[in-house]
């Protein structure tokens, strides 16, 4: 454990035992999106550490079909009726979410909103950066790194999904700023691996000297690595999410980078402003991720399994 | 004409074994469970399958299948939400709805009726063109800023109850009208299980055929509106998947897909089963993993329990 | 040619052969005209691997379907087998002890699924529904979000080896291909398993052993979805609990696309091939030609309905 995890922990302990006298072992209800994308499931870790850390428990929510919209609005509505202390959303559309918002905000429960900004309803706080910063910074990234010069393909999300829109609108704002790169494709790979792959080897038929791969997700970036690897390609690549198995490659140098927000911060965050906002002491009405693009240069901190991962101290988190 | 296939009595004990089993339990489990606002959560929370439910169970009654359903309410709520932001007018929102799906149904009905593709691969064709439409009008994005009146749809209420329920009361009434009081209910259930018999007397099969699918394509789009008012948002991809669920809450109602033999009021307990399992389970706060099991457990015991049922009887 | 009692001949096998290789050789000079790179040996190839996964994973539900069932439980036993198998690897290095899991897996679930069909008389579009949400959540709760990557390399020349300069996965299929087309159409399983689909009174008062034949073919889907896990291992590297969801609705298309009727009885493992294969050539030449991505749900579903509307002449024709 660092110096600083081990401070961190200690002043969140401590923290907690501050809070005894008050009221504990509140519900939180967290509401995250799928069970497949890992950063929610760090997300969720980090809330439920947050919350065991200052003696509340964690209900967590996810929709037993990913991305589904009406099964979180319907999770709202039985959230509110079980009467949860209060709620920290990641909602599925930043935009289709406020209608459960309001709902949340009729039955005077406290919510939280965290990753994607929703585009109405009153919250405590919100937690999170975008999806498009996040994606605009990997691909600068990328492109440095390849010189500025070159051909780069877009491995896209899901269509529809707000995360590839606003992940794919980071790419090409990045791509503007670099005109000697030539994008030469762009095709969608629905955030899996087996599909990245296999678009992967179609598209190196045309453009064989590829020299960068902007991916919306570690998944997409580790399935496209290997059709590249295969076929003898020097092409760098980039994901996002930061997931356990991306650190592992850009450790090996076979991704060049991904870029983070930092789910389990995330996590951790969210349950703390909640319960903080419970018991009565002051909490931020924003708090703004700094973008971390993981290269070989800073990828300890995302070297640690979830599990052994500490929160960070209250005081630690940036407030804006 | 040949004599219809009448519902007999009491069908699919297994089902109702089932939601028995399911109620005691949860509200057991759960004293939040037996409440009004809970019981008025899962009935709203359930209305837009239901809608789409219902004219499944005329198609499947015809032996055929309809995966299209999702993307065409997806399609649907795109396609009005933009009416109601240009026009404002709830008549011509509706109208909207029900026409983009009664074409898509008409699409359906080509393909089916028509060019004799099986249903399976017809209806992914349209679910082919009804996704790549509503993604190419809205670029992926959500439909938003609705009119209140729009948003009545699903929020408002009418002498205290809830418009949603209004809805799919009448649309109950409707379809069962149709199904069971009409001459087109008796040709459902021919299509299903003896298409000769109208060719004997004298009715065109594949008109009626197509016009099973243009009446599911229109309910598709009154789903979609009430989708949309719940989401106050059209969206190009909100229903997608619906159509499995609503293809097994027919089937757990006891209709089956071969034969013409079904039973309306079945697919409204199918569509039940599913709502209280959902609602039953977030309430427990049972983990969503398992969640997912018992969606299948749902499925498979409701018809080993009638399938042993039927085995000692 | 085959007599099947009850429905009579079936139309001469060379027409429907040749209308289904016609959608392939149309879609193979529209794609060649449109693009340089089509043609190549490597592209190929690499059509060919992709379409053998997909085979891999149609193969067993060529047969389900011959008896006029479905199996939509293949994606989520392909997913369940491949985590749990992966991990296995991963745990104790030997890849044997993965390959025995995955394809006890699919069998595992076959049988269970066959019981169903057969013992229980639950309609198999329910029965493989119900199992698949049973898997898919079981493979969620084994995984708990987690992905399991790495395996040894010799999974992984399953996946991307090559022989003769040819992929291994190609070979598999084309092994699969012979020995499943002579199980179908030479013995006599294979032939009462189609008589099950086209005329199961006729097959009941032949003496043939209708529960047995069910619950065969049913473990046949799930070994097939257990080797299509292997391969995925191999190919992938990696197993994740969401990888089937994506891989069920095509390996029907393919198997509906062969040719075969969901009203059973009709079907051939040449001609599930054949669909696998159009439905990999129309996602390489939607990315070989920049399709954009809000278009391709129109292009796969025209051409899936065109190719069947294709086979469909060439059934009418034989009449």
């Amino acid at each position: 454990m660092t110096r600083i995890s081990a401070m961190a922990l200690a002043l969140v302990l401590g923290a907690a035992a501050g809070q005894s006298a008050q009221a504990d072992g509140e519900k939180i209800a967290v509401l995250t999106k799928n069970q497949t994308n890992p950063f929610f499931q760090a997300e969720r870790v980090g809330a439920a550490k947050a919350a065991a850390s200052m003696h509340a428990t964690v209900l967590q929510y996810v929709p037993t079909q990913a991305d589904s919209i009406a099964e979180q609005l319907s999770e709202i509505d039985d959230v509110i009726t079980k009467k949860a202390d209060a709620v920290v959303i990641a909602p599925v559309d930043y935009k289709a979410i406020v209608p459960g918002i309001q709902k949340i905000n009729a039955a005077k429960i406290p919510v939280v909103n965290v990753t994607d900004r929703s585009s109405g309803g009153d919250f405590v706080s919100f937690v999170g950066a975008d999806d498009h910063t996040i994606a605009k910074k990997t691909a600068e990234a990328l492109l440095k790194a390849i010189g500025g010069k070159g051909e780069v393909i877009v491995l896209e999300g899901v269509r529809g999904t707000a995360t590839a829109q606003d992940r794919l609108r980071g790419f090409k704002d990045a791509l503007a700023e670099f005109p000697n790169v030539k994008l030469v494709a762009s095709q969608p790979a629905n955030y899996q691996r087996l599909q990245a792959m296999q678009v992967m080897e179609n598209l190196l038929q045309a453009n064989p000297n590829v020299a960068g791969v902007l991916a919306a997700n570690d998944t997409m970036a580790i399935g496209a690595m290997d059709a590249l690897s295969e076929a003898g390609s020097k092409a760098l690549i980039t994901g996002i999410n930061g997931s356990k198995e991306a650190v592992d490659a850009i450790k090996a140098g076979k991704m060049l980078a991904s870029g983070d927000y930092n789910g389990f911060v995330q996590g951790c965050i969210g349950a703390m402003i909640a319960l903080r906002h419970l018991r009565h002491e002051e909490t931020p009405k924003q708090v703004t991720q700094p973008t971390v693009v993981i290269t070989k240069d800073n990828l300890a901190p995302y070297d640690v399994p979830l599990d052994q991962r500490q929160c960070p101290s209250w005081d630690e988190v940036p407030k804006s | 004409m040949t004599a219809l296939a009448l519902p007999k009595g009491m069908r699919a004990p297994g089902l109702l074994a089932v939601i028995a089993i399911m109620v005691v339990g949860f509200a057991a489990a759960s004293r939040d469970f037996a409440t009004p606002g809970n019981v008025l959560n899962i009935v709203m929370q359930s209305s837009t399958l239901l809608l789409v439910a219902l004219p499944m169970t005329f198609v499947i009654l015809t032996e055929g299948l309809d995966l299209s359903v999702g993307a065409v309410v997806s399609l649907c709520s795109v396609a009005l939400a933009e009416v109601a932001l240009a026009t404002g007018s709830l008549a011509m929102t509706f109208a909207a709805g029900m026409l983009v799906g009664a074409l898509a149904g008409m699409l359906n009905g080509a393909l089916i009726a028509y060019l004799r593709i099986p249903p399976f691969v017809a209806t992914l064709g349209t679910l082919g063109a009804a996704q790549s439409l509503a993604l190419i009008l809205t670029g992926g994005q959500s439909v938003t800023g609705l009119p209140s009146n729009l948003l009545f749809i699903y929020g408002g209420s009418i002498l205290g109850v809830p418009a949603p329920i209004l809805i799919i009361v009448a649309a109950y009434a409707i379809m069962h009208v149709l199904l069971y009081l009409t001459p087109f209910g008796s040709y459902v259930f021919a299509l299903g299980g003896n298409r000769e018999a109208l060719t004997l007397a004298g009715i065109s099969w594949r008109r009626m055929l197509m016009a099973v699918y243009v009446l599911g394509g229109a309910w598709v789009g009154v789903a979609a509106l009430v989708l949309a008012s719940r989401l106050s948002a059209g969206h190009p991809t909100a229903a997608i998947g619906m159509e499995f669920d609503a293809i097994a809450a027919v089937a757990l109602g006891g209709t089956s897909f071969e034969r013409g033999d079904g039973w309306l009021f079945g697919t409204l307990l199918g569509v039940a089963a599913i709502g209280i399992l959902r609602n039953g389970l977030n309430l427990m706060a049972v983990p969503s993993s398992v969640q997912v099991c018992c969606v299948g457990i749902l499925v498979i015991l409701a018809f080993a329990l009638e399938a042993l049922r039927a085995r000692d009887s | 040619m085959i007599r099947v009692p009850g429905i009579g001949r079936v139309p001469p096998e060379a027409t429907r052969v040749a209308m289904r290789l016609a959608a392939v050789l149309i879609l193979g000079i529209v794609l060649t005209a449109l693009s340089s790179v089509f043609l190549r040996a490597a592209n190929l190839m690499n059509v060919l691997r992709q379409a053998a996964l997909l085979f891999f994973m149609s193969s067993g539900l060529t047969l389900v379907v011959l008896t006029a069932g479905l199996d939509l439980s293949i994606g989520a036993t392909v997913a369940l087998a491949a985590c749990v198998a992966g991990t296995i690897v991963k745990g104790s290095d030997s890849v044997w002890l993965g390959a025995a899991t995955a394809l006890g897996i699919g069998a595992g679930v076959g049988l269970l699924n066959g019981m169903m069909v057969s013992l229980l008389r639950i309609p198999s579009f329910i029965a493989t529904y119900g199992m698949l949400w049973v898997l898919q959540g079981l493979a969620y709760t084994y995984m708990a979000g987690t992905t399991v990557y790495g395996f040894p390399s010799a999974l992984r020349r399953l996946g991307n080896g090559y022989l003769l300069g040819v992929p291994i996965p190609v070979i598999v299929m084309t092994g699969l291909l012979a020995v499943g087309t002579g199980f179908a159409q030479r013995t006599v399983w294979g032939q009462q398993i189609a008589m099950i689909g086209a005329n199961p009174v006729a097959a009941r008062l032949s003496g043939v052993p209708i529960k047995r034949r069910l619950i065969l073919v049913y473990v046949l889907s799930g070994l097939a979805a257990g080797f299509a896990a292997l391969v995925y291992l191999a190919r992938l590297n990696s197993a994740e609990a969401d990888i089937g969801s994506s891989l069920t609705l095509p390996a029907i298309a393919a198997v509906l696309i062969g040719g075969a009727s969901l009203f059973g009885g009709v079907g051939t493992l040449a001609g599930t091939f054949i669909g696998a294969l159009i439905l990999t050539l129309v996602l390489n030449g939607m990315n070989l030609l920049h399709v954009d991505g809000n278009w391709q749900p129109l292009v796969t579903g025209v051409i899936i309905v065109a190719a069947v509307w294709l086979d469909l002449r060439g059934q009418a024709t034989g009449r």
